[in-house]
């Protein structure tokens, strides 16, 4: 193992634990600020240190800071085992956040003739890991909700276990048309597949070529998720809080955040294996590395508007009203982050001024590729999860009965159907 | 009786209802707009900031913090007739009586206490009183303090409150 392929390891891992773990107070600070935008409402804005609010997203590390100095509570029948009270919202979190450790976040990086994995966990069986670990996580909820003693909880987890069974099989059904159209159980191959075009103009992504099979997916991960519409197992108009009932503090934080893990997983599932991955639409990767210049230039040109347009909206929103007395902490924000990002775009476009003129540097341009891609990667993954989080505040909870009913009469004679129509065309094609 | 039946429409029942997808987007497409709008400009959302913004809809009807009117002459108009006290449904009134010396009135408080703590802001004591001495037009909605003590504002704190909507003296007759 060379020393390349050593560093491109760890610093995948590294990326791929930021991604997944500093993805989690984000997105806990987009759900709330995202539901009031939604209801014209502005959710959380003012926590802040030293001044600066960055829209509120303080607000969640707040929060960590709350749940962790929480008082413990402990159910008084379960004096003797309480680590596997303990362990259950664990199993919960670290499934989903061991399911996000497949995905290819760029392409392989080829560094002295090796091509190297992208991937915090460099394995090419990435579908059939996401499905055994991801499938797990139901576990913590299910042993939490029965050690809970109480029925509510029980009631919820018992929800979430037959859930799972209903939607773990169209789920797989659709997966496995999908392996039949990509050819591959792995991430990466997948989204390599998917850099072609079909019928000559159109990007040959997973919804263009599957879009049955897509629609399946997208809906079975969310009930995987236990999001909205189908959070059946924390219905709390009719069982409390559901299976958490009983939790506290950290215990319960665990659940919390391991159910946005879990978002961010499904996210990221959906991009690899539906949208593309970390790949613009059109452009594959050899594409990326050969014509690099061009894109350069491309970047070059673009980044500046947006980061003028970028400025411009925060100049705007990051002000108060005029008639509120303010000590202008937020102008002095603006002005700061405004300098950063100039400078931070200035950064990027001496760097890529001299990787379009040095065009000889090709370790250069790959490393670059791959920064690009991952950026591409993260957008995708955000607007997702803005997706998800859109799809909640729209959306009233399914009745416990119809997402039963949706699941097995609908869903998995659907995803039979699709795998059905999928097997012919693979094999008339081949 | 057959002009007064109104069919109630039933969704729910065509092809297009049960898809669910049509009626998602259409769902998607409202609460996108809301929120693009929304982050567009962010000031326009109608919310109150509320310690750097103070409320602009408090009337003349609102019941603040309570204070105790002056006469014509600036002297306290309330006769210590024990009104407000009995008519107080929680009992938060607490005063002294003791005898007028300047001739203007028989009686007057020597202390007068309301424990806002207790109070719950009914307004039944302005209601009560036959002279017009306790009133609840300061307009204050926030009572801030360190102890409980602080909440017990006696009646310097009372005189000391001004009335925002006009009426500054007692109105009641001599």
């Amino acid at each position: 193992m060379s020393l390349a392929a050593i560093l491109v390891a760890v610093i995948s891992l590294v990326i791929g634990a930021l991604l997944a773990l500093l993805m989690i107070p984000v997105l806990v600070w987009l759900e709330r600020r995202g539901a009031g935008l939604v209801q014209d409402r502005l959710g959380p804005n003012r926590t802040n240190v030293f001044g600066f609010r960055f829209g509120g997203v303080v607000q969640s590390f707040a929060d960590v800071v709350k749940l962790v100095l929480k008082e413990e509570y402990y159910p008084s029948h379960i004096s003797k085992h309480r680590w596997l009270l303990m362990l259950a919202p664990m199993i919960t979190f670290s499934a989903a956040l061991l399911a996000f450790m497949v995905i290819p976040f760029a392409d392989n990086i080829v560094i002295d003739g090796e091509s190297l994995r992208m991937q915090p966990l460099p394995v090419d069986y990435g579908v059939l890991w996401y499905l055994a670990i991801g499938s797990i996580g139901v576990i913590g909820i299910f042993l939490g909700g029965w050690l809970s003693h109480n029925k509510y909880s029980l009631l919820g987890s018992a929800r979430a276990g037959s859930m799972m069974i209903g939607y773990e099989l169209p789920l797989g059904l659709s997966v496995i048309a999908f392996v039949a159209t990509y050819n591959t159980i792995d991430f990466n191959a997948m989204v390599q597949w998917q850099s072609g075009t079909v019928l000559g103009f159109l990007p040959a992504w997973g919804i263009v070529v599957q879009p049955l099979g897509a629609l399946i997916l997208i809906i079975a991960l969310f009930a995987e998720t236990n999001r909205n519409p189908f959070s059946v197992s924390e219905g709390e108009s009719e069982i409390v809080a559901g299976y958490m009932t009983e939790y506290t503090a950290m215990k319960f934080a665990m659940y919390f955040m391991g159910e946005y893990v879990a978002m961010n997983t499904a996210s990221a599932v959906i991009i690899t294996m539906v949208f593309g991955g970390y790949q613009l639409p059109w452009v594959s990767t050899s594409d990326l590395l050969t014509h690099f210049s061009y894109f350069a230039w491309a970047i070059m040109v673009v980044m500046p508007i947006i980061v003028y347009f970028v400025i411009k909206w925060m100049k705007k929103n990051n002000r108060v009203r005029p008639t509120v007395i303010s000590d202008g902490s937020r102008e002095f924000e603006a002005k700061v982050l405004t300098y950063v990002m100039i400078g931070m775009t200035v950064l990027v476009e001496v760097i890529l001024l001299y990787l379009s003129f040095a065009s000889d540097a090709m370790l250069a341009t790959s490393i670059a590729v791959t920064l690009l891609q991952i950026v591409i990667f993260v957008v995708k993954l955000m607007i997702f999860n803005l997706f998800f989080i859109l799809v909640r505040w729209t959306l009233p909870r399914f009745r416990y009965d119809q997402v039963q009913h949706l699941g097995w009469y609908y869903l998995l004679p659907l995803s039979l159907f699709n795998l059905f129509i999928t097997a012919i065309v693979v094999v008339g094609v081949a | 009786m057959e002009n007064r039946i109104k069919v109630v429409p039933r969704y729910g029942e065509s092809r297009k209802d049960k898809l669910y997808l049509p009626a998602i987007y259409q769902g998607m497409k409202i609460t996108f707009k809301h929120l693009m709008g929304n982050v567009a400009d962010s000031n326009a959302v109608d919310t109150l900031e509320y310690p750097e913004e103070s409320p602009y809809d408090i009337t003349d009807r609102y019941r603040g913090l309570h204070r105790l009117t002056h006469r014509e002459d600036d002297t306290i108009a309330c006769v210590a007739c024990f009104m407000c006290a009995t008519a107080c449904p929680s009992q938060c009134i607490f005063i002294e009586a003791t005898e007028r010396e300047d001739g203007e009135d028989e009686k007057m408080p020597g202390k007068f206490a309301i424990d806002t703590l207790e109070c719950v802001f009914c307004g039944y004591c302005v209601e009560a009183c036959p002279c017009d001495a306790i009133r609840m037009d300061t307009g204050i909605f926030s009572l801030i303090g360190n102890s409980r003590e602080d909440f017990v504002l006696e009646k310097d704190q009372l005189l000391a409150h001004k009335g925002v909507f006009g009426e500054e003296k007692s109105r009641a007759r001599k």
